[in-house]
């Protein structure tokens, strides 16, 4: 699979490296999108998972409406604990006017040299025409947030 | 070896529109996405009441939506006849 879900390996390391700060003030992530079957720029095709280690232009989608290369900033959720397990979350992120088809995304750290946080798999290409483009995240709590560690 | 915690990545929900933003029914289902989960483990009677809960929400959300947008619209309408825009606010108007 070209785009495959997975928190990127290098990640788990550089968290033990405290290379990514979360913290409302800290660093700056990004979501960027990701086309298969040559539908990315310059017709490339992204391969994305677990081992990916940093922002790829390879595959991203085009330039469109009020998405343009490298993504959207996200919208930190301050990392929480729930019983056991830690977690983090980002608020819900819109491209607006914009004709894209994407299977997935990739979140980076856009303050820490690009480096690569976790690989979204839509399942299916996802297509707005001259329209809005969603991600919602999934609630912040212990059991769904997008990134946890238990 | 000792496994001493796991790492997660949750799921997404993505949502598109065509010539135009999100419709009312598309920004009121990520809203009660946003406010109900119901487990997969819950016990039928629980998930069927927390299911209609679900769309009881989901139909107030929508109304409200429904409002806040033609509300909006009355006010940049509004705005527009009284800096003498009135045929922009005639065309927002028909909207």
């Amino acid at each position: 699979m070209a785009i495959a879900q997975a928190m990127c390996t290098s990640f788990k390391k550089e968290l033990m490296l405290a290379t990514h700060n979360f913290a409302t003030n800290g660093n700056a992530f990004k979501l960027a999108l990701y086309a298969e079957g040559g539908g990315g720029k310059s017709s490339t095709t992204a391969t994305l998972g677990a081992a990916t280690t940093a922002y790829t232009t390879t595959g991203e989608v085009a330039n469109s409406g009020s998405y343009s290369a490298g993504g959207g900033v996200l919208a930190k959720v301050a990392p929480a604990t729930s019983g056991t397990t830690a977690f983090t979350d980002f608020a819900d992120i819109s491209f607006t006017t914009a004709t894209i088809t994407a299977m997935g995304a990739l979140i980076y750290n856009d303050t820490n040299g690009d480096k690569a946080v976790a690989v979204l798999d839509f399942s299916s290409n996802k297509t707005s025409t001259s329209g809005t483009f969603t991600v919602q995240f999934p609630t912040a709590d212990a059991s769904n947030a997008i990134i946890r560690i238990a | 070896m000792f496994e001493l915690g796991i790492s997660n990545v949750g799921s997404v929900n993505v949502m598109t529109s065509d010539k135009g933003g999100l419709t009312n029914e598309q920004v009121a289902d990520l809203a009660v996405d946003k406010i109900v989960s119901i487990s997969d483990e819950a016990p039928a009677h629980i998930r069927q009441q927390a299911n209609q809960f679900r769309e009881h929400l989901k139909h107030v959300l929508y109304h409200y939506l429904l409002l806040a947008r033609k509300e909006e619209r009355g006010t940049i309408i509004q705005a527009l006849q009284s800096s003498g825009h009135t045929e922009m606010a005639e065309y927002i108007r028909r909207l």
